[in-house]
């Protein structure tokens, strides 16, 4: 695993009792926190990453499948070397190129969209939909489109995500609702399975959310409107779902994502609310460690000079941290762009040809037919030139 | 199959599932292999399986077992888990082991370790009774089968009672409750608690609604003023009235209980479920904190040599 997870084991209960009870004793007799619980969580432990670790699991996954679309080219070349002609040759080899590591991303990006347009014309819950969404992108971290179509996972993902959410759909009404086939939906349901490393708990920003919503209503207590908030509220969810098709999801923490999609909404009244939220107090808010928040900035050249710094200034700090870590959240949501159908089309059939290359043959072959037709019957062309 | 694990004995058939005991290579561990039936479900993976693997994945402490592996092998699902030789159901009954208070105590401290543990990563277990307390070489209590498991649900989202093993279940879900928390868990440890004190089950119904008879006999009828509105469940008003009982009676029931193993008891099978403990309240009581202290698991004798 490229992320960087801190072995926590040891915090767990055994011998002493499950709960401390004594508040006052916290910096004795350590309290397990909901960040320790996050990062004992799958969803922390396989599945965040640095935003090299991240990129370097992609390029990974790109270099493997490309070596196999290759040698598999190289294959049906060499079987069939006698029968090609050079210039059929030499248009499988400008057809047929494997996807570089950023063009799989961006037709995942693309289908990840599809499963969310579908999931919610399915009219599922939310975190049906969410979850969803995210169990295609975790399948496409382990597997490259190269070698499993988008199009066969997009039904079985939501499928296993109704299943994982507790909202059971039998697979022949699925089948009948998905306009899909029994057989597809459950051809590769293992495989799913297998590539999220059997892990199937995912932690959505959606929880969070209301757990703001509630919160900055009570520390912001008379100076916020209740009808105001309930439209942040509305427009933030929807707002969220779209931040699980980035990749956010993998560097930051749910309560981040909420206040990063939060932050873009109301500027103001969230800096107000962190304001007085952690202004006062020091250490241990707002640092979960996700392995991009605890990342120092990449143009820092000195980060043990940057840290210091920032542990002997006091209680501002965490708001700043936090606020800096926030922004970076919604600049990444922000900077996320889904690519264009047509461009979409253009990435699948590259790599449709290179996994079929004997169409790329076919289609030359009845090109040049046509062609030749066109040539022999040239009358005809130049009536039809001059009628028009 | 795994090269890792070797699948030696049958040991037992659920619905879902057939359980072999067998060895992990690399250690010489012995370790449990819950191989999952899926080619009798139609509609894909199953929901239980989906549910275990799900829960164990997340749940890592020494009270819960632990899910050491997953494999597939002949288009089966194969979880690997630790073995766990006994249960509570098997000590309660075997009339040959002989347990006292301290032993009681130690597992009940275990148990609710264990379900705090599963509580506060917001899930709910949802079947708790004493064959789901497993129990290790060493004596120590793990909780299982997290088949019917789900998470803790949002403010207004929709559930169904029909969860728990009948004697274990709370009065609301008795009720049909389309909304219930923590509480169902920790209404399951009370009666299990009293389950472990008589060596019989407390509240053996024998169908569901004779159930909510053999409940509220021994506990009482809930009526609106500790529990406002529960008169407004459509079951209720068939609801024979019993008066709750008094101190006396439940001392007389539980011969060897101390006030504050009565205490212990009485919150976790408190009717109302708000007013029920919650795990952290069961944890702190005096129980806990009054002689015996509760056993070292493993001086529990309840292994034949």
């Amino acid at each position: 695993m490229s992320a960087e997870v801190e072995d926590s084991s040891n915090i767990l209960p055994s011998e002493k009792p499950a709960v401390d009870s004594n508040k006052e004793e916290k910096k004795v007799q350590k309290r397990i926190t909901d960040d320790d619980l996050y990062r004992h969580s799958s969803q922390y432990r396989f599945w965040s990453f640095t935003v090299d670790g991240l990129k370097e699991k992609r390029t990974e996954i790109n270099e493997n499948a490309t070596a196999k679309v290759k040698e598999a080219l190289v294959k049906f070349v060499d079987t069939k070397k006698d029968i090609l002609s050079e210039r059929e040759l030499q248009t499988i080899q400008s057809k047929a190129t494997p996807l570089t590591a950023d063009e799989e991303l961006k037709l995942v990006g693309f289908y990840a969209k599809k499963v969310q347009v579908i999931a919610q014309h399915l009219n599922l819950p939310t975190e049906v939909v969410a979850t969803s969404i995210t169990f295609f992108k975790r399948f496409y971290l382990e597997n490259s489109v190269m070698e499993y179509d988008p199009k066969d996972m997009v039904h079985t993902t939501i499928f296993l995500a109704c299943k994982s959410e507790n909202y059971f759909i039998s697979v022949d009404s699925f089948a009948n609702k998905a306009k899909s086939k029994k057989e597809e939906i459950l051809k590769y349901e293992f495989k799913l399975l297998e590539s999220l490393k059997f892990t199937l708990l995912n932690h959505h920003p959606y929880k969070p959310l209301h757990g703001f919503f509630l919160d900055i209503q009570h520390v912001l207590h008379g100076k916020v409107d209740l009808n105001y908030m309930g439209k942040i509220y509305d427009k933030s969810k929807r707002k969220i779902t779209d931040a699980l098709l980035t990749d956010v999801v993998y560097h930051f923490s749910p309560p981040q994502i909420t206040l990063a999609v939060f932050l873009n909404e109301d500027e103001q009244l969230i800096r107000k609310y962190l304001e007085l939220k952690f202004g006062e107090q020091t250490n241990e808010i707002g640092t979960t460690p996700t392995p991009e928040a605890s990342k120092e900035p990449t143009d820092s050249k000195k980060p043990d000079e940057k840290k210091e710094d920032k542990s002997l200034s006091q209680s501002k700090i965490n708001v700043d941290k936090l606020l800096e870590t926030i922004i970076s959240c919604k600049e990444m949501i922000e900077s996320f762009e889904t690519i264009s159908t047509q461009d979409a089309k253009l990435i699948y059939a590259k790599n449709y040809y290179c996994k079929n290359p004997n169409v790329i043959v076919q289609k030359l072959k009845r090109k040049l037919e046509q062609i030749s037709q066109d040539d022999s019957s040239n009358e005809p062309r130049i009536d039809k030139k001059q009628s028009t | 199959m795994s090269m890792e694990y070797s699948k030696e004995k049958k040991v037992g058939e659920g619905t879902y599932a057939v359980v072999y005991l067998g060895t992990q290579h690399a250690t010489s561990k012995r370790i449990a292999v819950k191989e999952i039936k899926t080619s009798e479900f139609k509609d894909g993976l199953d929901m239980s399986a989906i549910r275990e693997v799900k829960y164990l994945q997340e749940l890592i402490h020494p009270n819960v077992i632990s899910l050491i592996d997953i494999f597939m092998a002949y288009d089966n699902l194969n979880l690997v888990l630790e073995f766990l030789p006994s249960d509570l159901e098997v000590v309660i009954k075997d009339s040959s082991v002989i347990f006292n208070a301290a032993d009681i105590k130690s597992w009940m401290l275990m148990t609710l370790r264990g379900i705090h543990h599963v509580h506060r990563n917001f899930i709910l277990h949802r079947d708790l009774k004493p064959n789901n307390l497993l129990i290790s070489p060493d004596g120590i209590i793990k909780l299982a089968d997290f088949g019917l498991a789900r998470a803790v649900p949002g403010p207004r989202e929709i559930l169904t009672s029909n969860v728990v093993t009948r004697w274990y279940r709370a009065p609301e879900l008795l009720f049909g409750a389309k909304h219930y928390t923590y509480a169902v868990d920790i209404w399951s440890v009370g009666v299990i608690f009293a389950e472990l004190m008589l060596r019989i089950p407390y509240l053996p119904g024998k169908d569901d609604v004779d159930q909510m008879e053999v409940t509220f006999r021994a506990l009482g009828t809930p009526t609106d003023r500790e529990w406002p509105d529960v008169s407004t469940f459509p079951t209720y008003n068939k609801l024979q009235v019993y008066p709750p009982p008094s101190r006396d009676e439940l001392r007389k029931r539980f011969i060897a209980a101390t006030e504050n193993a009565l205490d212990f008891m009485c919150g976790m099978l408190e009717m109302n479920p708000t007013k029920r403990w919650n795990a952290i309240e069961c944890l702190q009581s005096d129980y806990f904190k009054e002689l015996p202290p509760p056993s070292d698991p493993a001086d529990i004798k309840i292994f034949h040599d």
